[in-house]
């Protein structure tokens, strides 16, 4: 015996095999594309609400070399209704162009790939975060996978030109860019994420996701109330809400979700005596609930395709 | 803004659906390997399938977070195998089932085994004595076919410890091996 001896005792799978399993994977894939895109517009919790965040956050004053003192954390979510052509057009914007608003990208830290963890414990070590548990999981669902995205840090540099030409593209004339945001930098931190996934044989999944909030750090002195203002209308609110929703909300600690009109409902819940939100999607295939809450300086986010009445009783349960 | 996006998407994973000829690709290259990584892990091709199976279902649907990095997931599903089958082995039960005593020969020798057995077989049988962590590179270097230096980054081991392991465990392997077969 010896290595060529070995490598001579492989072997192809079956063709009927692979293709079973390949038909198998497509169907899963129809399914959690569904969700997927269920997930993406109900939320934009994700990319979305955080751009928005930083795009409101965009730096109006000069940086101080020593003090990036303004520092955005989540503490509670707002929502706000958008029209779904509206995110069409900043998509295909952000693939034609690249950077919208920024010009230079400093990644401090990769998050790197997402690792598989083998039990909660061990994303907890690898995470360095005490992980929240389910204590309600309704009948038919098992444990499915549990993984941990790693912390990333990043810093981007404006360009108050190229966030110009987008309010041109948009045709945003009216919206005037507040003077001295070129060159400026925001910095993100991204602390790791924990997410446990459940599923049951009947195709129905729950995501549990858990992290420190994100952090973003902006130089001093902003007027994040005006900055506000224009990512709203970039997000296609007519200039008199943008105004109104820009100056009642507490942009360092409020999470915009933005939501597609006449696809989603929400509505504002209690998780554990703290306010949440409750974002549910009933459109044919994109069916499904997400609550948003924090609590102890953490973000959770719980995601369900078994309605909201079962999202918010898993909420609860998360101790 | 895709770059900021990508960072910022990460936050919660904001899935966006890759390209399916890469992932055509990726399926038609990685399937043997896996297929074969459990096949010299466990010994049994029915067992090596459903292991298979289990390991990509895991995979392709978290597979979306690596839209940019095709290369990352293809490291990342041997993490999911690796997982899987210390899964597999955890949850095995110590004693064997009276099914499978039956097909235990009992009291033949090593010539006689051969003969009932194929290489594969014999092989997957063998592996099954060997510590977890021989059987795990083995299954990994000749079943998967990845590079001691692949193996390494994975196992966090160096690429000479790789080769020295290996190199002792086909040593044990060889010595065990029936003559003739």
């Amino acid at each position: 015996m010896d290595e060529r001896f070995l490598e001579n005792l492989r072997r192809e799978p079956r063709p009927e095999f692979a293709a079973t399993l390949r038909d198998k994977l497509r169907s899963q894939e129809s399914r959690s594309v569904a969700w997927r895109h269920g997930r993406t517009r109900a939320l934009a919790f994700a990319a979305a609400a955080v751009i928005a965040v930083s795009l409101f956050a965009l730096p109006s004053v000069r940086a101080s070399a020593t003090a990036m003192l303004d520092m955005f954390r989540v503490r509670k979510f707002a929502v706000v209704q958008f029209d779904e052509s509206r995110l069409e057009k900043l998509r295909s914007l952000k693939d034609e162009r690249a950077f919208l608003i920024f010009d230079r990208k400093e990644v401090h830290r990769e998050p790197g790939p997402a690792r598989y963890m083998a039990s909660l414990e061990a994303a907890e070590a690898e995470a360095g975060l005490k992980a929240a548990r389910l204590t309600y999981i309704p009948t038919g669902l098992i444990p499915d996978s549990i993984y941990v995205e790693g912390a990333g840090e990043a810093r981007f540099a404006v360009s108050e030109t190229k966030l110009r030409e987008a309010l041109d593209l948009l045709d945003l004339r009216d919206v005037s860019v507040p003077p001295g945001l070129e060159g400026q930098w925001v910095d993100v931190r991204k602390p790791p994420v924990v997410i446990q996934t459940f599923k049951s044989a009947r195709g129905n999944e729950v995501g549990l996701m858990q992290a420190m909030s994100p952090e973003v750090a902006l130089p001093p002195g902003l007027d994040l109330a005006r900055l506000a203002e224009v990512g709203l209308r970039i997000l296609g609110l007519d200039q008199g809400e943008a105004r109104r929703i820009a100056q009642a909300t507490d942009w360092r600690s409020t999470l915009l979700v933005p939501v597609p009109m006449n696809a989603s409902t929400f509505r504002q819940v209690t998780i554990h005596g703290q306010p949440g939100l409750l974002v549910t999607m009933e459109n044919g295939k994109r069916n499904g609930s997400v609550v948003l809450w924090t609590e102890n300086d953490r973000v959770f986010a719980l995601r369900t395709t078994l309605g909201s009445t079962v999202a918010v009783q898993m909420a609860e349960s998360v101790q | 803004m895709a770059n900021e996006s990508m960072t910022m998407s990460r936050l919660w994973t904001w899935a966006i659906p890759v390209t399916e000829e890469n992932w055509d690709a990726l399926y038609a290259e990685q399937l043997p390997r896996v297929y074969n990584f459990f096949r010299f892990r466990v010994g049994n091709d029915a067992l090596a399938e459903d292991l298979t199976s289990l390991t990509f279902e895991k995979a392709w649907r978290a597979r979306a977070r690596y839209r940019r990095d095709v290369a990352a997931f293809g490291t990342w599903l041997y993490v999911i195998a690796r997982n899987v089958a210390v899964d597999h082995f955890r949850q095995r039960r110590p004693h064997v089932a009276l099914e499978e005593a039956a097909e235990i020969p009992g009291g033949d020798t090593p010539e006689q085994l051969a003969e009932r057995r194929s290489d594969a077989e014999l092989l997957g049988r063998l592996v099954a004595q060997l510590p977890p962590r021989e059987a795990e590179l083995l299954a990994l270097r000749y079943g998967a076919g990845l590079t001691n230096r692949s193996i390494a980054r994975m196992t966090g081991l160096t690429e000479s410890n790789v080769g020295t392991i290996l190199h002792r465990t086909i040593k044990g392997l060889r010595a065990d091996w029936p003559e003739g077969a």
